[in-house]
């Protein structure tokens, strides 16, 4: 009997082989993005309130090996398949015909985009313990035929990427072999049912090694050096939808692994030294430099691509600084901050693929003045960072305010100011991305750009409605957020249609949208009929000190951004990480040298003898002991 | 008096191993390394005789009229036989490839076979050697030599 | 019943007869004996395999064991059995000019030798043809006829002859303290092998087969042999020729030592193996050398497998040494053209797309991507060590899995260079069709593992059963039960 979870996976599947028969002409993009529309409905015609099972089932090596998805599954999912979706129809029209020219191949690029929406699938539905890690080893490597796409610099930025994620995925693969030697079982439940009765050291091992295992894709402190440019370097649909969504499968084994099967009271018994530090409390500290060190480390990039990747990596620290802290509000705010962050990424990551589509270049030092040239790509740029620093009337702010207001009710002081600390990078360095792209000098030789193609500036636009209907009205993202929550078994949020009611502070953004567009009706009102002394003049129309510029002057800076700010705060980039990771691979590399030099000894027969003496002498010495 | 002798044999037959396996690793000459196997492969062979040697026994031989009398546990020796032949033969093969070596490298030096050996396989794969081309000449791959070098390596 | 005697039989006749064939314009039958007589080989141990009901013995010449030398007939050794056949059918190094028939006669000489290991069920007799398949090797590792691949045999034929030397000693000293070699005969008298001498004795057995299985620390022959010869024989040596020395150590270690001691000595040295393997390996700038070191690792996870007691041990050992018999061979044979510099294999894909694919096919399998049978044997593997759960087997969990990060490292730079655009036009050479038929069948093997991994694992149960049971195997032999001829 096939259901309908079989159903959404065989058309995931099917589709696969449909994207690299179909990608070449724009008609069969086109319908490419009708399958992913197909896909989201079956979707949505699955009940997220009673977890859907999937008649796939397998007995495998003694293990019941099946799939089933809850609201939780459910959630991510619809992200994942409306991230893919708008990520192919922003790629169907122009910019796949020019970038194919160019010798991309795009039968591989779509392909490669439905590969990682069955994989994530097929993650987000599993079972047990087997069918996720299926899962989560074929999301690891499907990330991977996106990124190598570009190739130069995506290359290497994919090589490093890949070693992480094997890191990472047999970090997950030990967790699994010991929850099965601790539990006897891979079944969710039998882990769930043993886990108050383990011991100490045995919980320790198992939710530290997934949680290690599931952060390495999170790219959480100190594993996140490798995301920016992995994701950054991918081409624009590629780059969009791993920036949205990809990195949130570790924030949802997380949540399925340590927050549902593990449970909040067996996580809250693994504490260090006399009960001063818990595990939860590590990973809240973990969570919020996440938060901090890459805005900052963003603050620095020059590449647009590089600025958006490096501040997907500091989101995911507020999510999972939501789902660890896990009361009521924060937890929903965290998963709450997945939707929205993966709409407002997906916007931006969007509008600077427009500018390089029609510059060629995301370099900021490059850009500047567009405004003009391309409005819409501008107001979809602006939408998209109102919501990623968090400000009203956007959905960031929402998600955000809900994680500070956790943090409040719940009595941690430290934690919210170093989360404003990050928010405050946040909103400088996405005011250098606006800035430098779109605003001050015009360069000469972008003269002649014009607005983005149709078929990439509607797919942002939509995004942006999105974006703007669920920051005014958030309560039709968290009924779904509320049953997941419910799902792995916390509390769910109080949710209205404007925002959360609560005892301790209630919020309701139809209002605030409301008194903030009065403003700005008020302000514009002000300012036409009572200012509006204004004259348009070409933008290379430009004098100083009564002087005629020329075109080819730079008379605007945007080198070296925020100069004053950077100077005060330059020698807290030490590069630590970067450093030791450098070091590590080096010190392989000396392992390495080291191995290679016992195998080629000038003596072929020399380690015979060297064997057998120490065998013998082992032997003696368990003789005598 | 047997256990003197006994004794001897064991000495010999593990102090020939020892010699045998010292004598491999201590030399560096290909002809003199197949020498030490030899003596090595001596020493286990009598070590083996010696596990089912009985000294009040005769040789295991069948003869007429002789059936009832106490013998020597054949089947060491018979193992010891086979081992011997197989001796051989591996050593004939040690000996013909250290001809082939030394035609094609004019030398039965380890160290230096050793080290063409490694140059010729990291040019055959497109692979630089690590070591310094601008180095002293001593260090640099030294080119290939003719077959007719006479005085090839320096244990010739 | 005897025939399957014959599988060990005729391929040693055909080693010697094949030789004839170069002189008297008998070309064809050249051409044809040497896989006519593998598939003949095959089909026995095939037929063998089909009707097996119980594991029997043969006494050859007709003397009762322990007396005689037996071969003694269970799944166990007909798998790897059959694997041998097979595997140098598949392996089979074509061609009809002196050097290819020499090449030839080898192989079967190597064939039969390892059949007859896998079913050999005397420790002598286990020597004996060790001994004729290491000088086979030796011939094969020589066989390129190049400068190189004369030093690197002759090295090969130092260690290996040394280690011979080794084992004889662990032999004279088994028989010293229980004066037979019979293998079932040693197994009810195992107990006097439980003290530090008898633990000698299985180290010097494992030091003299080990050179063979790559066990570490006697394989540093590996990464020069394989770069020096042809890769159709490095696969068979790296494939085949390994898997079989393992059983031997295998058999050893299940009937003879079954202590603990023992296992954890197989475990240590397996880690090792392990780690210097894929640690030597990260730097190899060749593909050759890349995958001659990653095969040590990849046989250090082997012997840590049949390491575990039990029955998991011996499933997991089987699966891991199978599935490192078709991807290394697989890997090897795609190696042929692409052996080089890594970095020259910039574009390969683009000249044979059907290689790079098959290449990566087999680098995720090994790598244990899920579904793919790798993924199993790994499982297997470490869900032992995680059960047995001491700390050497704790430490050997970790490095298992630390071995195959570095190695996806490596593997991936050889992919990526596999899809990066060739440089300066230069494309890498495409693959022989001989090769590339052969991969491919050994890709259709792997894909149809991975889709029966459950009846497989099933089979695997029952072949484990009856070889981890040392009574059966005892009674078998010794009880005068089922003894043919």
């Amino acid at each position: 009997m096939i259901g309908a979870l079989d159903m959404l996976l065989l058309a995931a599947l099917a589709a696969i082989p449909l994207s690299a028969l179909f990608a070449t002409t724009r008609s069969g993009r086109w319908l490419l993005v009708a399958a992913y529309a197909v896909q989201f409905g079956l979707l949505i015609m699955l009940q997220p309130a009673t977890a859907a099972h999937s008649a796939l089932s397998f007995q495998l090596l003694g293990n019941a090996v099946g799939w089933q998805m809850d609201a939780l599954g459910w959630y991510f999912a619809v992200i994942t398949i409306g991230s893919a979706g708008f990520a192919a129809a922003y790629a169907a029209g122009e910019w796949s015909e020019v970038n194919g020219r160019l010798g991309l191949s795009l039968r591989w690029l779509y392909a490669g985009l439905q590969i990682n929406v069955l994989a994530m699938l097929l993650l987000l539905a599993s079972g047990d313990f087997v069918s996720l890690f299926i899962g989560w080893e074929l999301t690891s490597w499907a990330g991977l035929i996106l990124m190598l796409l570009a190739g130069g610099d995506a290359i290497r930025a994919s090589l490093r990427y890949i070693v992480y994620a094997i890191a990472g995925g047999m970090t997950v693969f030990a967790g699994l072999v010991i929850t099965q030697a601790a539990v006897g079982s891979l079944q969710f439940d039998a882990l769930h049912a043993a886990a108050p009765s383990l011991g100490t050291g045995r919980l320790w091992a198992i939710a530290l090694l997934f949680i290690l295992g599931f952060s390495v894709k999170m790219a959480s402190m100190p594993f996140h050096l490798w995301q920016a440019p992995a994701y950054a370097y991918s081409p624009a649909p590629g780059s969009s939808f791993l920036g949205s969504i990809s990195a949130r499968m570790g924030l949802f084994g997380i949540a399925l692994v340590a927050i549902k099967l593990i449970g909040l009271a067996q996580l809250d018994r693994l504490s260090l030294v006399t009960d001063l530090v818990d595990l939860r409390g590590l990973l809240t500290w973990v969570a919020v430099f996440t938060a901090i060190l890459p805005t900052f480390v963003a603050m620095r990039q020059n590449d647009a691509r590089l600025l958006l990747g490096w501040h997907g990596v500091g989101q995911g620290g507020y999510m999972l600084l939501g789902v660890i802290i896990a009361d009521r509000l924060g937890s929903a705010g965290g998963l709450l901050h997945v939707f929205n962050h993966a709409t407002y990424q997906a916007i931006l990551l969007m509008a600077v693929f427009a500018v390089i589509h029609r510059t060629g270049t995301a370099d900021l030092n490059r850009l500047g003045g567009l405004v003009t040239r391309m409005p819409l790509t501008f107001l979809a740029m602006l939408i998209g960072i109102i919501g990623l620093a968090g400000l009203p009337p956007m959905n960031g702010f929402v998600s955000k305010w809900m994680i500070y207001r956790a943090l409040i009710v719940d009595g941690h002081p430290l934690l919210f100011v170093a989360t404003v600390i990050s928010t405050l990078g946040t909103v400088l360095s996405v005011y250098k991305l606006l800035h430098n792209t779109f605003l001050g000098q015009l360069r000469l030789e972008h003269e002649q750009i014009h607005e983005a193609p149709w078929s990439m500036t509607v797919p942002m636009l939509l995004l942006c409605v999105v974006v703007f209907v669920t920051g005014a009205a958030p309560g039709l993202v968290l009924q779904y957020v509320a049953a997941a929550q419910q799902a792995i078994g916390l509390e769910p949020v109080r949710y209205i249609l404007g925002g959360i009611e609560s005892p301790t502070g209630s919020l309701d953004m139809l209002w605030i949208t409301a008194i903030l567009f009065a403003g700005f009706g008020i302000g514009a009102v002000l300012f036409y009929l009572i200012g509006g002394r204004s004259r348009r003049v070409h933008q290379l129309d430009n004098y100083a000190g009564g002087h005629f510029l020329t075109a080819d002057v730079r008379y605007q800076y945007s080198d070296n951004f925020y100069a004053g700010l950077m100077h005060r705060i330059r020698p807290w980039y030490r590069g630590s990480f970067e450093w030791t990771e450098s070091a590590l691979v080096s010190a392989l590399g000396a392992a390495s040298t080291l191995a290679r030099g016992f195998f080629e000894q000038a003596n072929p027969a020399q380690w015979v003898l060297v064997g057998t003496t120490v065998i013998m002498t082992w032997v003696m010495w368990y003789a005598l002991g | 008096m047997n256990w003197a002798i006994g004794l001897v044999m064991f000495v010999g037959a593990v102090g020939l191993s020892v010699i045998g396996i010292a004598g491999m690793l201590m030399s560096n000459h290909l002809f003199r390394m197949v020498l030490a196997l030899a003596v090595a492969e001596a020493g286990a062979n009598l070590l083996l005789i010696l596990a089912g040697y009985r000294w009040d026994a005769a040789a295991p031989i069948l003869l007429p009229g002789h059936s009832t009398q106490a013998m020597v546990d054949p089947v060491p020796q018979a193992m010891v036989l086979t081992a011997i032949v197989i001796g051989v033969g591996v050593q004939a093969l040690a000996l013909s490839l250290v001809i082939r070596v030394r035609q094609h490298y004019a030398t039965l030096d380890m160290r230096v076979a050793r080290q063409r050996m490694q140059d010729a396989l990291d040019q055959a794969a497109g692979v630089v050697p690590p070591r310094s081309q601008e180095g002293p000449a001593g260090e640099r791959p030294l080119p290939a030599p003719t077959r007719t070098i006479e005085a090839g390596g320096p244990h010739d | 019943m005897t025939d399957v005697t014959l599988a060990v039989v005729l391929p040693l006749l055909g080693a010697f007869l094949l030789p004839l064939t170069a002189h008297r314009g008998l070309h064809w039958l050249g051409m044809l004996l040497g896989p006519a007589l593998l598939a003949l080989a095959a089909l026995l141990l095939f037929a063998t395999w089909t009707a097996f009901e119980s594991p029997y013995a043969i006494a050859l010449g007709g003397f009762a064991p322990p007396l005689g030398i037996t071969f003694y007939v269970d799944l166990l050794g007909l798998l790897f059995a059959l694997a041998v056949p097979l595997t140098s059918l598949l392996l089979w190094p074509g061609g009809s000019d002196e050097a290819a028939i020499r090449q030839q006669s080898l192989t079967l000489l190597l064939a039969a030798a390892l059949t007859g290991m896998a079913l050999s069920g005397d420790l002598f007799n286990l020597y004996v043809f060790y001994e004729l398949a290491a000088v086979a090797s030796y011939g094969l590792a020589a066989s390129s006829a190049t400068g190189p691949a004369f030093v690197a045999a002759f090295r090969f034929l130092l260690i290996s002859a040394l280690g011979s030397v080794v084992t004889l000693l662990g032999i004279a000293l088994i028989y010293f303290k229980t004066g037979t070699l019979n293998l079932a005969h040693l197994a009810t008298l195992s107990e006097r092998l439980a003290d530090p001498q008898g633990l000698a004795a299985f180290a010097m057995l494992l030091i003299g087969f080990g050179v063979k299985a790559e066990l570490f620390p006697v394989n540093a022959w590996v990464p020069e042999v394989y770069a020096a010869t042809g890769k159709r024989v490095a696969a068979l040596l790296a494939g085949l020729a390994s898997k079989l020395a393992v059983l031997a150590v295998v058999r050893i270690l299940l009937l003879v030592f079954p202590h603990d001691e023992a296992r954890q000595l197989l475990l240590l040295l397996g880690t090792l193996g392990v780690l210097s393997g894929e640690l030597a390996a990260w730097q190899a700038r060749d593909v050759t050398r890349m995958l001659a070191w990653s095969s040590i690792g990849q046989l250090g996870v082997v012997l840590v497998a049949f390491s575990l007691p039990g029955k998991a041990g011996l499933i997991a050992g089987v699966t891991v040494a199978m599935h490192h018999l078709v991807v290394k061979s697989a890997l090897f044979l795609l190696a042929d053209r692409w052996g080089g510099a890594v970095d020259r294999l910039k574009g390969a894909a683009t000249a044979s797309p059907l290689g790079a694919a098959l290449f990566v096919l087999f680098a995720l399998s090994l790598l244990g991507l899920p579904p793919l049978p790798g993924f199993w044997s790994k499982y297997l593997v470490l869900s032992g060590l995680a059960e047995a759960g001491s700390g050497m087997q704790h430490l050997a969990l970790g490095v298992i899995l630390l071995g195959t990060v570095i190695e996806g490292g490596y593997l991936l730079r050889i992919i990526t260079r596999l899809y990066a655009a060739p440089e300066r036009d230069i494309v890498p050479p495409a693959h022989r069709f001989p090769n590339l038929f052969a991969s491919g069948l050994l890709a259709l093997l792997l894909v149809a593992g991975a889709i029966l991994i459950d009846p497989l694992w099933q089979g695997l149960n029952t072949l484990a059963a009856s070889a981890t049971d040392t009574q059966v195997y005892v009674q078998t032999v010794l009880g005068g039960k089922g003894i043919t001829r």
